[in-house]
């Protein structure tokens, strides 16, 4: 006999179209691979530096096994937080449900299937955060065999619990919003209101964990042997019990922790089964239907909004609607723009001691010499933003199968690139002016300061845009089924995040190296973002129209 | 009018889709494109509507090459693709405005066809609703009207039948004819003989993406030299290539 659940989750999972890097030229494929094998180790080698730095002092007072657990729960606390998204778009709004739900398959069977599928795909994920940690405190404490056994049955199982927490509240959201009318409203305030669930959570167990009391810790710190490890709280039991395995992995105790951690992930994950079982349905079922009013309009009613209007404006309206419209592209690159400012304040505003801290930064702002890395940090905020929403980064993608359509249209390319420009810079843009308001009024950043940033930051929000459309341009995402696909599975807007974030480097590290003043700062970013700016816009309006005209569709 | 000179379209380098393909399309007609799942229609309209590149060979539509003036030849067209779900999250009438931008259709002219389209196709009622909560053929429908709203001198569609009910296809048909006979041209693919039969003033039948035949329906009976369905021509036709 077959598991249909197994059987369900190897479909879906060669179903999806991977990194999307088929259809592309071997000259995109060649830099994509380059871009992989330099950017990955990269990053894992960061980890892996961060990990030895962390290491010596803990030694010293005997609770390097901390690593481990922080490790872990870091990493937990990632999958998290991304899963929310993916747990909901795959779980609800993935196109392949409408094929599902007429199958003979137990709501159960749908449900563990796709929580493979997202275990799998975070697999990557967790790997580049855990393995370095791993390696790097095995290599250093010099363990044994069992270490690494552990370890990697470890990482297998990471995903699961933070993985199910989130389906379990995607889930409830889902059964309780699934209402008749305004799907995508509800889909939309369905997804903010797990992602926010999410978000808070976290942070206030990472709020407990901080509450630990003086005396306690230090009582802690003077066992020394690890004490510090099981005395952590954490959303993730998982993680504790994890770092004890591994840290313990040559005595029996690590063999019970091990032993409690597989058991506990099995228990999990049939209680998510069970819980699939019972509510799944009546969450998705009816969820693809949309409502409509179907109210007669008379002979006077068609006047309404059928002004002729100019094609530029017409179409980035259309681009701008679109993205409003569709809840994942309204939860991944609109609302997006406006959570940064949240998720940077967050911590500052959710624990006590460090109210301080809000204090202590809008102090050094306001140093008379301060206003060049001021500058400079709001220039480099804006390249990430703009870079991570992904508007401009999955604008080719995003039209998906009916990119056809834009071929026919009697508009020209460049005109076509040009709208899809001027809406990804309007909502970054957008971005950057929540940021400034939060400046000002948060960390009394001066206002004149505010408002150049308002007068200047277009410059690297235009480039972001800019780049991120001619990165989609080269190796577009076109064969989705799942708006999911188009926006977070799209490597393109990994790209563009890792240039932002690459540029926002560059921008910030000279000016607070040398001391840049305001006047210094503000004519070196915008003269070279500028010159940058027009440099990329004369490729996108050669190499990037021919690019698009030379799509296959 | 349509010309199509020695057209040439490869795929993957080694499938041919369209065959040193020569058709003339005349104005004032209804031309029915025929042939089985795969034969290089949906190919060729979409080298026609500019979608896609030709190999090689010239795409002429009224007289001016797609090559050298692709927004000229694609303003003088109306495209009605096979699949009509796009723009799903816009309402009805936000898809007809934005394609009478495109096609720059003037606020005045634009009302009077919007209320005469959506009288005809029995559309009012919904065009404020989103594209999403529209049936299959009433998606069709709206496509049909944004093609229209410009009164396009080229009419194109492929496979414009399906899903339609049968008063929306007969209302299709005729205003197909009406729109031929106002000296414009209207080119459509079918796999459905009797559709073409009633309707076309000249077929077409394509096979691996060469034309076999090209003339009208009478024609063809001529060719044949027998009074027989259309069907069986067409299966006899299509199967002797094999």
């Amino acid at each position: 006999m077959k598991n249909k659940t197994l059987n369900l989750a190897m479909i879906l999972l060669k179903n999806g179209s991977g990194l999307g890097l088929k259809g592309s030229s071997t000259a995109t494929k060649v830099m994509m691979i380059v871009l992989f094998a330099i950017a990955i180790p990269s990053m894992m080698g960061g980890v892996g530096a961060f990990t030895v730095f962390l290491i010596e002092p803990l030694m010293k007072i005997g609770q390097q096994g901390l690593v481990l657990t922080w490790g872990i729960g870091i990493t937990s606390a990632a999958i998290f937080v991304f899963g929310i998204f993916y747990i909901i778009s795959t779980f609800y709004f993935a196109s392949d449900v409408e094929y599902l739900l007429p199958l003979p398959l137990k709501p159960r069977q749908i449900v563990g299937a796709k929580f493979l599928v997202v275990t799998v795909f975070e697999y990557i994920f967790a790997a580049m955060i855990f393995i370095p940690i791993w390696i790097t405190y095995g290599i250093r404490i010099s363990m044994g065999p069992l270490y690494y056994i552990y370890g990697l049955i470890l990482l297998l199982l990471m995903p699961i619990m933070p993985l199910a927490l989130a389906s379990l509240l995607s889930m409830i959201i889902m059964r309780f919003t699934n209402l008749k009318r305004h799907k995508d409203a509800f889909k939309i305030i369905g997804g903010l209101l797990a992602m926010f669930l999410g978000i808070g959570i976290n942070l206030m167990m990472q709020n407990m964990s901080m509450n630990l009391s003086p005396e306690k810790l230090s009582k802690l710190l003077q066992q020394g042997q690890n004490s510090l490890i099981g005395a952590l709280p954490s959303i993730f039991p998982t993680a504790g019990w994890a770092g004890q395995a591994l840290v313990h992995s040559g005595s029996l105790k690590g063999l019970m922790y091990f032993a409690i951690c597989i058991g506990f992930s099995v228990a999990v994950f049939a209680g998510l089964l069970a819980l699939g079982q019972l509510i799944y349905l009546k969450g998705v079922v009816g969820l693809s239907e949309t409502g409509s009013r179907r109210h007669g309009h008379g002979l006077q009613g068609i006047d309404k909004g059928v002004e002729k209007g100019s094609v530029i404006s017409t179409y980035t309206l259309v681009e701008l609607k679109l993205l409003f419209r569709t809840p994942i592209y309204f939860l991944n690159c609109v609302i997006i723009n406006f959570l940064w400012p949240v998720f940077l304040l967050f911590p500052f505003l959710v624990r006590n001691e460090e109210v301080d801290m809000l204090t202590e930064i809008s102090n050094a702002i306001n140093q008379s010499d301060a206003g060049g890395i001021i500058l400079a940090a709001f220039f480099g905020l804006a390249l990430f933003v703009s870079g991570s929403n992904g508007i401009a980064a999955s604008a080719i993608s995003r039209e998906g199968q009916e990119l056809y359509v834009k071929k026919y249209l009697p508009m020209s390319y460049k005109d076509q690139l040009i709208a899809k420009l001027l809406s990804a810079l309007t909502l970054s843009y957008v971005g950057i002016v929540s940021m400034v308001i939060v400046g000002i009024v948060l960390f009394k950043i001066p206002v004149t300061t505010g408002v150049l940033v308002l007068l200047t930051g277009w410059l690297p929000v235009l480039f972001m845009c800019l780049s991120g459309l001619l990165i989609d341009l080269y190796n577009p995402k076109l064969d989705w089924d799942n708006e999911q696909k188009a926006v977070k599975q799209n490597i393109n807007v990994l790209y563009s995040i890792i240039i932002g974030m690459g540029l926002a480097a560059a921008s910030v590290i000279p000016a607070v190296a040398f001391k840049w003043s305001i006047t210094v700062t503000l004519l070196i970013l915008c003269s070279a973002f500028l010159a940058l700016d027009i440099l990329l816009y004369n490729v996108l309006k050669t190499v990037g129209v021919r690019r698009f005209g030379n799509i296959d569709c | 009018m349509i010309e199509l000179l020695n057209v040439n379209k490869t795929f993957n380098g080694n499938v041919k889709a369209v065959d040193s393909l020569n058709l003339v399309i005349p104005n004032g007609e209804i031309f029915g494109f025929l042939g089985p799942n795969g034969a290089g229609k949906t190919t060729t309209i979409k080298i026609i509507t500019g979608i896609l590149n030709a190999d090689s060979g010239s795409v002429k539509v009224n007289g001016i090459d797609i090559k050298e003036e692709p927004l000229e030849v694609k303003r003088s067209i109306g495209f009605v693709p096979d699949t009509p779900n796009m723009f799903l999250r816009l309402k009805g009438i936000e898809y007809l405005n934005f394609m009478a931008d495109m096609y720059d259709v003037s606020t005045a002219d634009r009302k009077e066809r919007l209320q005469y389209l959506a009288e005809r196709f029995g559309m009012t009622d919904v065009l404020y609703d989103r594209i999403q909560s529209y049936s299959h053929g009433m998606r069709q429908k709206i496509v049909i009207m944004g093609v229209l709203i410009h009164n396009p001198s080229v009419w194109i569609m492929d496979e414009p039948m399906t899903g339609l009910d049968p008063k929306s296809s007969f209302i299709l048909k005729e205003m197909m004819r009406e729109h031929a006979d106002k000296g414009n041209t209207v080119f459509f693919s079918t796999h459905v003989l009797d559709v073409a039969e009633k309707v076309c003033d000249r077929v077409a039948i394509i096979d691996k993406g060469r034309i076999l035949f090209n003339g009208t329906i009478e024609e063809m009976k001529e060719h044949f030299n027998r009074n027989e369905s259309l069907e069986k021509m067409f299966l006899e036709l299509t199967d002797s290539e094999k």
